[in-house]
This record gives structure tokens, C-alpha cells and sequence, in this order.
């Protein structure tokens, strides 16, 4: 016993350094989960209003750029409103579907593309009725998924992460394929899965397959910048560019499906039997 | 100024300025520049060491909090502090460590190699943590060998503001 006292006093230092590394490799491990850890968790809140004192100030230089990008969607959505009043019988199956989804708009507190997982922070949390596993949308295109929620803010997990992971089809041809991030650039992610007899372009549009349920079927994601044929002929792969600019994201919108009780205990009595 | 009132506001500061605005910084895709470790390069040397090294631990945890990736930056900061004692005896040489303070342009001779010391050795635990692997090594050794200098450019930069600062006040 005294001389294990004596080794721990006399090696205290090594011993002490030895313990925070296992200690940090050990958080760090844990945080490559889906779910972030219940440190990030409990402190979303402290983290989040100092992220928005920051943002508060940085807003303002960016105002000219955001007025357009919401000019430029408002556009786009009388366009779409247009085409709905003029076709008065496709009105009803319109309001039909939109009504599965709810909007809710939020302000981005903080976000990176720098790191290998990356994480946004929004201005709305439970108080507002978001929720985990929501999806996130910009005017753009798709954004991410919420992870973790507290009373006023939530944290996204971004396209930009490894465990990210998006059904998605391309629309020249309606195939499907799976949305992945490992390219390191912010700009591009991969789409994976793609059968071999499909060909693509430069340019095809990306959208969401309405296998998802966190996303609504059509939204947009990027165009095909790159297509791979396999060697070894298994299914190809594709480079594409995401709509979203992940470097200049600020107003977003997560969706609420209204559906997703039903679904989630019909999946849940599937998963019974 | 009372000293544990001043490097609690050092270490305040320096934590924000990372997280709100250094971490911001956008130079292409592999410049990723770290300030924050500039905390732990200005202590005392004659601070005993395992409170380097725990407070080192506390400013690297409280950057991962902001990030979201707990353990990461915390990892790289512990290691940085546990190497400072034998970077300080590295840099210094011969000269007596026991009359400088604080570690500062004018007392220690040689403090550009200890600031590029303490920052490669951040940098360097810090993206090989991140990436959790080897398999993008070169990826990995680009982003280091791009961050280090701007990185070791702001510190110095800091520093000079602040000092300039201080030898004003004095005079």
C-alpha cells in the first residue's frame, strides 16, 4: 500500500495526463454515434444563446445577401401559386399533400463545414414544437436532420456529417440512389447505389425519394457534378453538388410531418410481428 | 492586476474569440486556425505542472462544447500541456528558466519556436483525432501543414497588439 501511494505521488503527472487522454478518447468515441452525447446535450442551451449573441452581430453584415436569397424564394413560390390557382382541379390533391407538412422557420445560431461531423445550431427548440429527427430545410435545398433539442434551441446534424445518410432519386430517370459525405468539401457530397445501366449527366437534378420520412418526396439536393462507373461492376457512384451552400446558410426551415405518429406505430407493429 | 483574474479573463476571451470568430474563418478547405491554445503558452513556468495540464483539459473541453465534438479539442490541448515543460526546456537551452514569469516576446529567448512547437503539436494531435483514422493521412498532414503558419501568424499578431499595448501603459 505504501508503495503504491509512493508510485502515485511520484508519478502523479504522467498518471494524471494518461487519465485525460482516456477520458477525452473515450467522449470522443462516444460522440461518433448518431445521438451526440449528454454533455453537448446539457449545455445546448448556455451554448446556444452565446452562438446567437454572436449571430446577432453578424447578421447584419450579411443582410443585403439574405434579403435576396428570400426575394429570389418568394419568386419562386408565387410562380408555384400560379400554377396552382390556374389548375383548380389539381387544387384539392395539392392541399391534400402539403397538409402532411408543417413549416417551421428558424434562424441558424452557428454552423461549420470545416470539421468531419458537423453540427448546426437553430434558434428553435421544444417550446416550438420542434422535435428529434425532424428534417431541415434551406431555399435551397435539404439541409440536415435534428439530433438534439433543448427549450429554445436544437442542434441539426448536417449533410456534412459521416453518419449522414439521404434516400435520394434522380429525377431525369427516377432512380434511386443514397446520399453520402465523404468527400471533405463542403460543396459536394456522393450518391451511391446507383445501378449500373443508369447513365448520368452533368447537370441531372438530385431530389429526395419519398422513401424518407423525414423529408418530403421532391426536395431538392444538388445536381450531378461527376458520375463514376465501377470497375469491378458493382453499382456506380456520383459526385454531386449540393444546392444548399453550406458556407453562407442562415434562415432555414424544419419540417413537421404531421404523419409521423401514424407512421412511426405502424412501423413499430411491424417490427412486432 | 490580480494574476487568476487576469487569466480568467485570458481564457474567456480567448475561448470566444475562437469559437465566434476564428472558427468562422473560411481558406479554402484546409486552413483551420486555432488561438485559443495561447491560454496555456502564457502561464507561468513556475506553475506546478499537473495544474497546466488540468487546466489545459478545461479550455480545450470548453472549445468542444461550442463545436459539438467533446474530447476533441480537449485531447489535443492535454497533450500540448503535458509536452510544455520539455518544449520550454527545449527552446530555452541553457538559459535560467527560474527568472522568467511568464513566457513573453522580451523574457524568453527563442519564443516564435515555442509558440510553432506548442502549435504543431496541437495541430498535430488535433486533426489526427478528428479524422479518428489513417486512412485520409494525406488529407490529414495538408490540413496541419496549411494551418500551423497561419495559426502561429495570429497568435504572434495578438500578441504584438497586446503587448504594444501594455508597454504604453507603463511608460
Amino acid at each position: 500500500m505504501y508503495n503504491l501511494r509512493r508510485f502515485l505521488v511520484k508519478h502523479h503527472y504522467v498518471i494524471m495526463f494518461i487519465l485525460l487522454e482516456v477520458i477525452c478518447i473515450l467522449m470522443l468515441a462516444r460522440s461518433q454515434n448518431y445521438h451526440r452525447s449528454t454533455l453537448v446535450s446539457t449545455t445546448n442551451e448556455l451554448v446556444g444563446t452565446i452562438y446567437q449573441w454572436g449571430s446577432d452581430v453578424g447578421g447584419y453584415f450579411r443582410l443585403r445577401q439574405t434579403n435576396q436569397q428570400l426575394v429570389e424564394e418568394n419568386a419562386m413560390l408565387r410562380k408555384q401559386l400560379s400554377v396552382v390557382t390556374d389548375t383548380a382541379s389539381s387544387v384539392y390533391s395539392l392541399l391534400d399533400r402539403d397538409t402532411v407538412y408543417e413549416y417551421i422557420s428558424a434562424k441558424v445560431v452557428n454552423n461549420s463545414t470545416g470539421q468531419s461531423n458537423n453540427y448546426i445550431i437553430i434558434n428553435k427548440g421544444h417550446v416550438d414544437g420542434i422535435m428529434r429527427d425532424m428534417g431541415v430545410i434551406s431555399p435551397e435545398g435539404i439541409v440536415g436532420v435534428v439530433t438534439d433539442v433543448s427549450k429554445n434551441y436544437a442542434s441539426v446534424m448536417s449533410l456534412l456529417h459521416s453518419k449522414s445518410f439521404v434516400g435520394v432519386r434522380f429525377k431525369a430517370n427516377q432512380q434511386l440512389g443514397s446520399l453520402k459525405w465523404n468527400t471533405g468539401n463542403y460543396r459536394y457530397g456522393m450518391v451511391e447505389d446507383i445501378p449500373t445501366h443508369i447513365h448520368l449527366q452533368k447537370g441531372d437534378t438530385v431530389v429526395t425519394s419519398s422513401y424518407s420520412f423525414i423529408f418530403p418526396e421532391d426536395m431538392m439536393v444538388g445536381t450531378v457534378e461527376e458520375a463514376y462507373e465501377s470497375t469491378s461492376g458493382a453499382l456506380n457512384e456520383a459526385k454531386i453538388r449540393f444546392a444548399t451552400d453550406f458556407a453562407s446558410l442562415r434562415h432555414v426551415y424544419v419540417i413537421k410531418n404531421l404523419h409521423k405518429p401514424e407512421l412511426d406505430s405502424l412501423r413499430a407493429s411491424i417490427m412486432e410481428q | 492586476m490580480n494574476k487568476t483574474l487576469l487569466h480568467s479573463i485570458r481564457f474567456v476571451a480567448l475561448v470566444l474569440v475562437q469559437v465566434l470568430i476564428i472558427n468562422h474563418i473560411r481558406l479554402g478547405n484546409y486552413v483551420h486556425p486555432s488561438i485559443y491554445m495561447l491560454f496555456i503558452m502564457l502561464l507561468s513556468v513556475t506553475m506546478p505542472k499537473w495544474q497546466v495540464l488540468g487546466l489545459g483539459f478545461l479550455l480545450g473541453l470548453c472549445v468542444d462544447l461550442f463545436t459539438g465534438t467533446p474530447g476533441l479539442h480537449a485531447g489535443a490541448t492535454t497533450l500540448m500541456a503535458f509536452c510544455r515543460p520539455a518544449i520550454l526546456r527545449f527552446v530555452s537551452g541553457h538559459q535560467k528558466l527560474e527568472n522568467v514569469q511568464e513566457p513573453s516576446i522580451g523574457q524568453l529567448g527563442g519564443f516564435l519556436r515555442y509558440v510553432s512547437c506548442m502549435v504543431l503539436v496541437h495541430h498535430f494531435t488535433l486533426f489526427f483525432l478528428e479524422s479518428f483514422s489513417f486512412h485520409l493521412i494525406g488529407q490529414v498532414l495538408l490540413r496541419i501543414l496549411l494551418s500551423v503558419p497561419v495559426s502561429i501568424f495570429l497568435i504572434m499578431m495578438l500578441l504584438y497588439i497586446f503587448n504594444s499595448e501594455k508597454n504604453r501603459e507603463t511608460r
